[in-house]
């Protein structure tokens, strides 16, 4: 998996970060010493850092400027300082993103998932499997014991949103903040809808058993 | 300044000589002295006054008619005294350097409020850097800690959100020049992003959104477009109906112009009050009827899209809905390509 490095002066800001980030499965190195942070963090050997600016010893500038000088690990600027000044110094310096805080932590992951996926190239898996559900999200097509069904953009964010969620229930509302995240303005009509088509689909290729709706709680993929 | 009024500021000193010269004229006319003699006299008496007179008028006139042009054409008009030329008679030095040295009293006084504003919004800018931090850890431990107390936390904290960053721009918003920077920016990226700020005032309250008129580009300011647009998705979202609430954003190009509208099915504003929305601190029924209103966000909006050089046009009807539309002018800075 790959390995974060956090570099933070804040220590709920580092510590709260390195959970959330342990949870959604990355390797995460939070070094608390910034006397030598430079060699630290390359030490950490990290695919990617997230780096603060306003730090104790060196600032995040020089930092940024001293890991480009020793290597090319992708590095996302997160700071408060939030004008279009200090966004450009962070490109200029080497930074591959800039995202002010107090930011918005699905829009985090998706960046740093961004970045990893376009480092990282060939690694994306663009085909998931569920049972015997082969769910392929580049062509956004789904195949159950030989038959095929293609899916609409919405129905492709339910069912990726209820599968990275499987075995748990996800409320409506919850439901809905995925999608409204991935640029899908659904209203609560259309998102039920949208479930009910999805799940004739899927039992129009034979599959009995698929998304199930909780009353009152929401939708799960057993 | 005339001939005349110049006269009228002098009729003591012209009245006692036609009064001395009338007394003395009678004592010549009793001892019989001829009258050819009294015309000399009087000629010889008054020629030096009036010549004097007249070269002080034309100079005096020089003076402040250039004085006067000077004024007319200065952009900054306290800053005469800098530019005029110093007088080269006595009375003209001593205004010249009275309102020389009043004129220098003047801008110390004012770089002193000037030195001050400027202390307070760095203070202010500051302040709201810093206060970003707790608040970011306060998001990553609700993030890490999700149920529905700490989800309705989130809420109000993206309330909190919305007031530190009116403050931001209220302290810039007299000075823009400091923090802007135009460029391209797409609007239908701007809108989602925005929308996507918003999304659990509409999810929550079940508002439907359609932005699929949403096209092209302007050069602008991206930030503080973001702002103002969150103010008015705000306001949409906030004063719309209990149910079947929806906001309708859409573009329309013209031949000099790109219009983005905003427009719900709210409640609307009732027509007394329509003219004074961009009143700073005026709330209106509304306000009363929904508490939580500042009368802060439409007053800023005007002023930042003022100065980014757009227009802020707002229509309602009460109860059928508002509508408020961004113009962004073609050419100038709003250029497009």
């Amino acid at each position: 998996m790959a390995r974060i490095v956090i570099i933070e002066d804040t220590e709920k800001i580092r510590e709260e970060l390195k959970t959330f980030l342990i949870r959604y499965g990355y390797e995460v190195a939070a070094p608390t010493n910034f006397e030598d942070i430079i060699k630290d963090t390359l030490k950490e050997e990290p695919d990617l850092i997230l780096l603060d600016i306003n730090l104790p010893v060196f600032d995040g500038y020089y930092i940024c400027r001293e890991i480009r000088k020793n290597s090319d690990v992708p590095i996302i600027v997160v700071t408060s300082r939030d004008s279009e000044m200090d966004e450009l110094m962070s490109m200029n310096l080497g930074a591959d993103d800039f995202i002010t805080k107090p930011y918005n932590t699905q829009i985090l992951m998706a960046r740093i998932e961004t970045i990893l996926r376009r480092v990282n190239g060939s690694s994306i898996r663009d085909t998931i499997v569920y049972n015997d559900l082969e769910f392929n999200l580049s062509n956004g097509s789904v195949k159950y014991k030989g038959k095929i069904a293609e899916l609409t953009k919405n129905e492709i964010k339910i069912l990726s949103c209820l599968y990275k969620n499987k075995g748990k229930i996800v409320s409506r509302d919850d439901l809905m903040d995925f999608m409204w995240n991935e640029d899908v303005f659904v209203d609560d009509n259309n998102l039920s809808v949208n479930v009910t088509r999805l799940r004739k689909k899927l039992e129009g290729l034979g599959m009995k058993k698929n998304i199930e709706t909780r009353r009152g709680l929401g939708y799960i993929l057993p | 300044m005339s001939m005349k009024e110049y006269l009228k500021d002098r009729t003591i000193f012209l009245l006692i000589n036609f009064i001395l010269f009338t007394v003395i004229c009678g004592i010549m006319l009793l001892i019989n002295i001829s009258t050819s003699i009294i015309f000399l006299i009087f000629f010889i008496w008054f020629f030096p006054i009036f010549t004097y007179i007249t070269i002080e008028f034309t100079k005096q006139k020089i003076l402040y008619n250039e004085l006067n042009s000077i004024m007319d054409n200065l952009d900054k008009k306290y800053l005469l005294a800098e530019i005029m030329k110093e007088p080269d008679h006595i009375e003209g030095k001593l205004l010249y350097d009275l309102l020389r040295q009043a004129n220098k009293e003047m801008h110390e006084h004012v770089k002193n409020y000037r030195d001050r504003e400027n202390e307070y919004r760095e203070y202010i800018e500051t302040w709201v850097h810093e206060i970003k931090t707790p608040i970011a850890s306060t998001r990553l431990i609700i993030e890490n800690n999700q149920n529905h107390i700490t989800r309705n936390i989130k809420d109000e904290i993206k309330k909190i959100e919305e007031y530190i960053e009116q403050v931001l721009y209220y302290s810039r918003s007299n000075n823009v020049s400091k923090d802007y920077l135009i460029k391209e920016v797409s609007l239908a990226d701007l809108v989602r992003s925005v929308i996507k700020r918003n999304s659990r005032d509409f999810i929550s309250k079940g508002i439907t959104i359609d932005i699929e008129g949403v096209e092209g580009t302007v050069y602008s300011d991206a930030k503080w477009l973001e702002f103002i647009l969150n103010q008015l998705i705000g306001n949409a979202t906030k004063y719309n109906r209990e149910r079947d609430g929806r906001v309708t954003i859409d573009s329309v190009r013209n031949e000099n112009n790109i219009i983005l509208t905003i427009e719900d099915n709210g409640i609307g504003i009732l027509d007394k009050d329509i003219n004074r929305v961009f009143e700073k601190g005026f709330t209106g029924e509304n306000g009363r009827k929904f508490g939580e209103s500042t009368g802060i966000g439409l007053y800023l909006c005007k002023k930042l899209a003022d100065q980014l050089g757009l227009g802020l046009v707002l229509e309602s009807d009460a109860g059928e809905g508002t509508k408020v539309s961004i113009i962004f002018p073609l050419g100038g800075i709003n250029l497009m390509c």
